[in-house]
C-alpha cells in the first residue's frame, strides 16, 4: 500500500547562527491510508511544526513532503491552496469556524471552492452534519453552538470535501472530558467505517489510547514509534 | 447571493459601529464633495451674473480697435443695423447701445474723473441692473429733461452732491477735438454694490452723450445678454461670426474680462485640490477601518487559507467588503448631499457685500445641483474606496497561514 503522506528527512529551522532553532531535524515518516495516528511529545518537541509541514501550511528548510505521491514542497502557492482544498482536512484546537457562516455554510464553503454543484453540496452537508449528530442545527451560527458541537461542525467541515487525510491539532484540548471522548468516538467510527485517515497532534491520553499508531517526538526528532492493534 | 457576497456582508455586520464609522467617512466625503461643487457652481454663477448682468452684459460689440486703444474715435458708425440684427438673433435676450467717454464731473464742492456713459434708458434696462439699483431719485426717462444724470452713491459722496444738485460734465468732442461742457442736475443715485462702478460711472441719456461727444448717430458699445448666461462662454456659437465683421467684433465676457475667467479657473483648481485632500483623508479612513477589521480576523484568514481558499479569493473577499461598504456609504452620502444642497439652495448663503477680485457678489449664493454630483462624484468615491481597499486586501492575501495559526496548528 502506498503511503498517503510521507516526509523525507524533513527539517525546519528558525533563526540563524547563535539563535538557530531546529524545530524539526531530519524527520522521516510515512502515514498509510486508514491510519489513526497520534503525534505526541512535550511542548516544543515539534508536533505542531510537523503537522504544519504535512498540511502544506509551511515549507520545510530541508527535505520533502509527499502527499498522494506529490512533492508538495515544490508546489506554487496556488497549487498548494488547491491541493489543501482537495486532499487535506484540518481540525483546529479552537474549532476555528467562520463565525458569520452557519454550521451548514461552514461545511459548504470548501465544496464551493471545489466547484461542487449546489444540490450536491447541500446533500453532502446535511448528510455529514447528520452523521456528526448535528441534524436540525444546520442553520445555527457558531456562537449558538456549544464547544463540542462547534468541534463536530469542524470535523464535518474537514470531512465533507472528502480529503485523503485529516490533520487534527489537539482537537479535544478545549473540550471537557466527556465531550472530548464523544468526539473521539465519533472520529474513530469514521476512521473505522469510512477508512478516513487521521493524524493528531496531541497531549490527550484519550487520543493516545485510541490511536493505532503513536509517534513520539522529542527535541525535533522522532524519539520512538509504536503501533497497536485494533483498539 | 453568492457565499462570498454573503460572507462579505456578514463580516461588515459583525462590528456595526466600526462599519458605520468607516461608512460615515465615505458618506461625509461624498457629501462634502457634492456640497463643495454645488457651492462653487452657485458662487461662479453669482460672480458671473454680478460681473455681467449688473452692468457690462454677457457680451459686447465694439469697433475692433476700441478696447485695445481706448480710442473714443473708434465707433460703430451704423448701430441701427447691428441692433436690428441683434433683434433677429434667437439667443439674444436684450441689448442696448452705449456711448462712452472719459470725462470730468464737477460739483460745487469737488470734481472727479469718471467714465460718462450715454444710454437708452428703456433698452439699457433689458441688459443691466442700473434701473433696479436706484436708491434715490429716479432712473433716466426718455420723456424727462435733457439734464438728467445718474451717479453712484460713492461718487455722490465724493462730490458732496445730492439729488437736484448741479453737475458740470466735460468730455472730449470727437469732431471739434475740444472739451465739451454741459450742465446736468443729479436725478438719481444708484448703488450697484461694486465699488468701481459706484465711484466711477455717470449715466446720461444717449442722444445728449452723442451730441457732446460729437458722435452723430454712432456709439462705442452695444452690450447684450443671451438667453442663458453660459452661452457666452461657447466660442463655437455662430452668433459671434454673424455679429463680427472687418470693423466690429462681438466678444463674450470670458474675452472681455479675462481676469474673471482666470479667477474662475483658479476656483476650479481649488475645488480639485479640496477634492484630492478629501479623497486622501477618506482613503486613509477606509484603509484604517479595513485594517482594523483584518487584524481582528487574521486568525480567521489563516483558517480560510489553510482549508484551501486561494489568496486571490481572499483578496476578492476584502474587495467585495469594500465594494459593499462603498455602495452603502455612497447611498447615504447621496441622500445627505441632496438634503444639504437643497436646504442651502433654498435659504441661500449671504456673503454680504464681499468683492472677489473686484467682482461684487451682489446676490445671495445658492448652491446648485448638477448631474455630475450624482454621477461622476459617486463613481470617484467608489473608485477611491476600492483603491483604498487594495492595500488591506493585499495584506490579507499575503497572510502566512502557519503564522496566523501558530496558536493552534
Amino acid at each position: 500500500m502506498s503511503p498517503v503522506i510521507e516526509t523525507l528527512d524533513v527539517s525546519k529551522h528558525y533563526g540563524e547562527g547563535d539563535t538557530l532553532v531546529k524545530a524539526l531535524d531530519r524527520v522521516s515518516l510515512s502515514i498509510e491510508s486508514g491510519e489513526f495516528t497520534a503525534i505526541v511529545g512535550p511542548s516544543g518537541s515539534g508536533k505542531s511544526t510537523l503537522l504544519q509541514l504535512m498540511g502544506g501550511l509551511d515549507n520545510p528548510t530541508l527535505g520533502q513532503v509527499h502527499l498522494a505521491n506529490k512533492d508538495i514542497t515544490q508546489m506554487s502557492g496556488r497549487e498548494l491552496s488547491d491541493f489543501r482544498r482537495d486532499h487535506i482536512g484540518f481540525i483546529f484546537q479552537a474549532y476555528n469556524l467562520i463565525p458569520v457562516l452557519t454550521a451548514a455554510e461552514n461545511c459548504e464553503y470548501i465544496m464551493l471552492l471545489q466547484g461542487v454543484a449546489e444540490t450536491e453540496r447541500r446533500k453532502r452537508v446535511y448528510a455529514m452534519l447528520n452523521r456528526v449528530g448535528l441534524a436540525g442545527r444546520e442553520g445555527r451560527f457558531p456562537n449558538q453552538l456549544s464547544g463540542g458541537q462547534q468541534q463536530r461542525v469542524a470535523v464535518a467541515r474537514a470531512m465533507v470535501s472528502r480529503p485523503n487525510i485529516i490533520l487534527a491539532d489537539e482537537p479535544t484540548a478545549n473540550l471537557d472530558s466527556q465531550t472530548g471522548s464523544d468526539l473521539l468516538d465519533m472520529m474513530h467510527d469514521l476512521n473505522r467505517n469510512e477508512g478516513m485517515t487521521f493524524v493528531f497532534s496531541t497531549h490527550d491520553p484519550m487520543i493516545m489510547e485510541r490511536a493505532s499508531r503513536l509517534i513520539r517526538l522529542k527535541d525535533g526528532c522522532i524519539d520512538s514509534e509504536s503501533e497497536r492493534g485494533e483498539s | 447571493m453568492g457565499l462570498t457576497q454573503r460572507l462579505a456582508l456578514r463580516n461588515l455586520a459583525r462590528n456595526r459601529r466600526r462599519t458605520l464609522l468607516t461608512a460615515m467617512i465615505i458618506s461625509l466625503s461624498l457629501t462634502a464633495l457634492m456640497f463643495t461643487d454645488a457651492l462653487i457652481q452657485g458662487m461662479t454663477d453669482t460672480m458671473v451674473r454680478s460681473a455681467t448682468r449688473l452692468y457690462s452684459g454677457d457680451a459686447q460689440i465694439h469697433h475692433r480697435d476700441f478696447l485695445a486703444r481706448q480710442d473714443e474715435s473708434r465707433v460703430i458708425d451704423d448701430p441701427d443695423t447691428v441692433l436690428d440684427q441683434l433683434a433677429r438673433e434667437p439667443e439674444v435676450a436684450g441689448f442696448a447701445a452705449r456711448a462712452l467717454a472719459f470725462g470730468m464731473v464737477s460739483s460745487a464742492a469737488s470734481n472727479r474723473a469718471v467714465q460718462v456713459v450715454g444710454i437708452d434708458p428703456v433698452a439699457e434696462a433689458s441688459v443691466s441692473k442700473i434701473a433696479d439699483a436706484m436708491i434715490a431719485g429716479d432712473y433716466l426717462s426718455a420723456a424727462g429733461p435733457v439734464t438728467q444724470i445718474l451717479m453712484g452713491d460713492r461718487l455722490a459722496e465724493l462730490l458732496e452732491a445730492q439729488l437736484g444738485d448741479r453737475i458740470v460734465v466735460s468730455v472730449n468732442n470727437q469732431v471739434t477735438e475740444a472739451a465739451e461742457q454741459q450742465l446736468f442736475r443729479v436725478s438719481g443715485i444708484f448703488h450697484l454694490n461694486a465699488r468701481a462702478m459706484d465711484e466711477n460711472l455717470v449715466f446720461i441719456r444717449l442722444p445728449e452723450a452723442q451730441a457732446m461727444m460729437g458722435l452723430d448717430n454712432a456709439v462705442h458699445e452695444i452690450a447684450f445678454n443671451l438667453s442663458t448666461a453660459s452661452l457666452a462662454t461657447n466660442t463655437g456659437l455662430g452668433l459671434w461670426q454673424r455679429l463680427s465683421n472687418e470693423r466690429q467684433v462681438a466678444q463674450g465676457w470670458t474675452e472681455l474680462m479675462p481676469q474673471l475667467s482666470t479667477m474662475l479657473q483658479l476656483t476650479n483648481s481649488s475645488t480639485l485640490i479640496a477634492g484630492v485632500v478629501l479623497f486622501i483623508l477618506a482613503g486613509l479612513g477606509v484603509i484604517n477601518g479595513l485594517f482594523m477589521s483584518i487584524y481582528e480576523r487574521t486568525y480567521e484568514f489563516g483558517v480560510l487559507l489553510a482549508i484551501g481558499t486561494r489568496r486571490r479569493q481572499l483578496f476578492r473577499l476584502i474587495m467585495t467588503e469594500g465594494f459593499i461598504l462603498a455602495v452603502g456609504a455612497i447611498g447615504i452620502g447621496l441622500v445627505l448631499g441632496v438634503l444639504l444642497i437643497s436646504w442651502s439652495a433654498s435659504v441661500g448663503i449671504d456673503y454680504g457685500s464681499m468683492e472677489i477680485s473686484g467682482v461684487a457678489l451682489a446676490e445671495i449664493i445658492r448652491p446648485q445641483h448638477r448631474i455630475m454630483q450624482y454621477s461622476v462624484l459617486p463613481l470617484w468615491v467608489l473608485a477611491m474606496t476600492l483603491v483604498a481597499c487594495i492595500y488591506p486586501a493585499i495584506h490579507a492575501a499575503r497572510i502566512v497561514p502557519a503564522k496566523a495559526l501558530h496558536k493552534s496548528l
